[in-house]
């Protein structure tokens, strides 16, 4: 190490200081909003994670159940699942932003924002809006594909060559059907869930003493909330396609007995009622219904109930984060 | 390292005439049935260089986060700069500066984000934030890395960065949690340097250590132990009441107080955390 000569210290210039009044000081809510987009910009694993998410989710599934379900209510099953899609990044990103509140208060940055005179509410609403853009870019990886799997073609028996141009064509019309309108009312819904989620996060997290691993928070979070919303099988509805014709009468009696009618090739399908149950109970099933209703035209719950879930619920966990925050940076 | 003359003003509580810089009065934090800082007193004057020195568990940290407001005490009062550090917590929070044990930094970022961080935390308007942060950058000797991110930095490097950091706004009390621990003897040395120049320039400077080379060069010493102050004092004093022998040292004063058993601590969530991403802990970082 050179020697090195030390000047005097920062300590020592003048500095004034705006010693700003009340909860709310846009430069600190706007600076931990950029703390973490800075974050998320540096870690790739993040982006990996929402790419190969969107890939095994959309496409490997969409496309290999898609094969034997045909359709959903007359939806490809890779378009009925894509608003799903977009939800399970939205979680993750979400639920990643927040939890690393618990490695930010042990060991990292937090402990400096613990000791400053900045306001917890501010410090929480750029956290929230911070976790909450990750999620809106995570989450428009898989509309990214939209128009992918929206591309409707007729097989034709014809040449390689010919087939493209069919699909090119397809394609140039399923992006033509996409309202610019529609998407930024998508970023909309992903934004809100991601506040809801990361204040989700943030109250975990403010519980949380030590952590060992993210696997439970996906486990035990993120999966049911997913897999309970109607992401991926729609809670009644329509099944099938025209292949299921031929269901002879006896079958038809038998499966109207275990909750399936089939009528004109289609599976009508009935979710058993506990099931039901949870996916009412499971407040992102609405966010999710209000986002397929915005991407697709399709909805299977109440629209009033999903415009409820989704404006009211970020205000209530804004306040449970500030708190849990609170309890975080101030504990008694 | 020259030991500065010991300063007379101010007696281990109050001192009348003079205002303290930091002052505690019977403050006391209990954990249910125990007690992690109990019925302490004592005060800094203006200028001084205090060091506590106390063995793993002897309340230190805590009496650390009550002046700094990090905790509030279940007993008693305390003041910096004469802000009530209950009453008054955010003014102390801008008259103070701290320096955690090991690094409050993120890793992600660059020293200049970090520093930008701290600037708006503290409301430095943000004509005067470029400037600042060139200062605390030229400061801690970091002009060269200072746009590289700190996950490349060494121990001393963060370090500096930190102790920059918390006089960007210009603060007149400077707390430091063990400011030299990790740190190789190079690097130990020139922090010391640069602890000593803010010395020079008037700083109120409490720090807790463990390294007692450092501790006799301060001004005054505290000894803590089971939650109680044993016995405060000019270094030299304490050797000679306490030393025991011709050529004693702080050291010798230090287990004369404190008794030789060990103190072992279990792991806390922290340590638990840090062995977690040493050995490659996920999604953390």
């Amino acid at each position: 190490m050179t020697d090195d000569v030390i000047g005097r210290a920062p300590s020592s210039a003048p500095v004034t200081i705006h010693r700003a009044r009340g909860a709310i000081v846009p430069s600190v809510v706007f600076v931990m909003w950029r703390r973490e987009l800075l974050r998320f910009a540096r870690d790739r694993s993040q982006i990996f994670g929402a790419l190969s998410r969107t890939i095994l989710w959309l496409i490997i599934l969409g496309y290999g159940l898609g094969v034997a379900l045909r359709e959903v209510e007359g939806y490809p099953y890779a378009v009925y699942v894509l608003p799903g899609v977009i939800v399970l990044n939205v979680l993750y990103a979400s639920l990643q932003s927040a939890i690393s509140l618990v490695w930010d208060k042990n060991v990292g940055l937090l402990r400096e924002v613990l000791v400053s005179p900045a306001p917890v509410l501010s410090v929480t609403l750029g956290k929230l809006f911070g976790g909450a853009t990750v999620a809106v870019i995570q989450g428009s990886i898989p509309l990214l594909f939209l128009p992918i799997v929206t591309t409707d073609v007729e097989y034709r028996d014809v040449g390689f060559g010919e087939q493209v141009g069919d699909w090119l064509e397809g394609f140039g019309e399923a992006l033509a059907d996409i309202a610019v309108i529609d998407i930024f009312a998508a970023w909309g819904v992903m934004f809100l869930l991601g506040v809801t989620m990361t204040s989700l996060g943030v109250f975990i997290a403010s519980r949380m003493r030590t952590f060992e691993g993210f696997g439970a928070i996906s486990n035990g979070v993120i999966q049911p909330l997913y897999f309970l919303s109607g992401s991926i099988f729609p809670l009644r509805g329509a099944v099938g396609g025209t292949g299921f014709s031929q269901i002879p009468a006896e079958l038809r009696v038998e499966l109207r007995r275990v909750g399936v009618r089939v009528a004109s090739g289609m599976w009508f399908v009935t979710l058993p009622w506990w099931l039901q149950a949870l996916v009412f109970a499971n407040p992102v099933s609405y966010v999710l219904d209000l986002l397929r209703y915005i991407l697709l035209d399709f909805e299977q719950l109440p629209l009033w109930a999903d415009y409820t879930v989704t404006f009211t619920l970020p205000l209530l966990a804004v306040v449970v984060a500030a708190f849990a925050m609170r309890r975080m940076l101030r504990p008694r | 390292m020259a030991k500065a003359e010991p300063s007379s003003e101010v007696s281990a509580s109050t001192s009348p005439g003079s205002r303290p810089a930091i002052e505690a009065k019977n403050i006391g934090r209990r954990y249910g049935d125990v007690a992690a800082v109990d019925d302490f007193s004592f005060g800094v004057a203006p200028g001084e260089f205090f060091a506590l020195l106390g063995p793993n568990g002897a309340g230190k940290s805590t009496l650390l986060h009550m002046l700094t407001t990090i905790i509030p005490p279940t007993s008693g009062t305390g003041s910096v700069m004469g802000f009530d550090i209950v009453k008054e917590s955010s003014e102390v929070r801008w008259t103070l500066g701290m320096v955690f044990q090991d690094p409050a930094v993120d890793d992600r970022l660059t020293a200049r984000e970090n520093l930008h961080i701290h600037a708006v935390l503290y409301g430095i308007p943000r004509k005067q934030r470029s400037e600042a942060i060139d200062r605390a950058i030229e400061w801690a000797s970091l002009t060269e890395t200072g746009k590289r991110r700190v996950a490349t930095f060494s121990g001393g490097m963060k370090r500096r960065l930190e102790l920059a950091r918390a006089l960007m706004h210009g603060p007149r009390v400077l707390f430091l949690d063990e400011p030299t621990i990790g740190l190789d003897p190079q690097g130990r040395r020139n922090l010391w340097e640069r602890i000593s120049t803010l010395r020079s320039e008037g700083m109120t400077v409490f720090m807790t250590t463990h390294n007692l080379p450092e501790a006799e060069a301060c001004d005054r010493v505290g000894i803590m132990d089971r939650g109680k102050l044993v016995e405060v004092g000019p270094p030299h004093e304490l050797i000679e009441k306490h030393g025991g022998s011709e050529n004693a040292n702080l050291e010798d004063v230090f287990i004369n107080l404190t008794g030789r058993q060990l103190r072992d601590e279990v792991a806390t969530a922290r340590d638990r955390l840090v062995s977690f991403g040493k050995k490659g802990g996920e999604h953390t970082r």
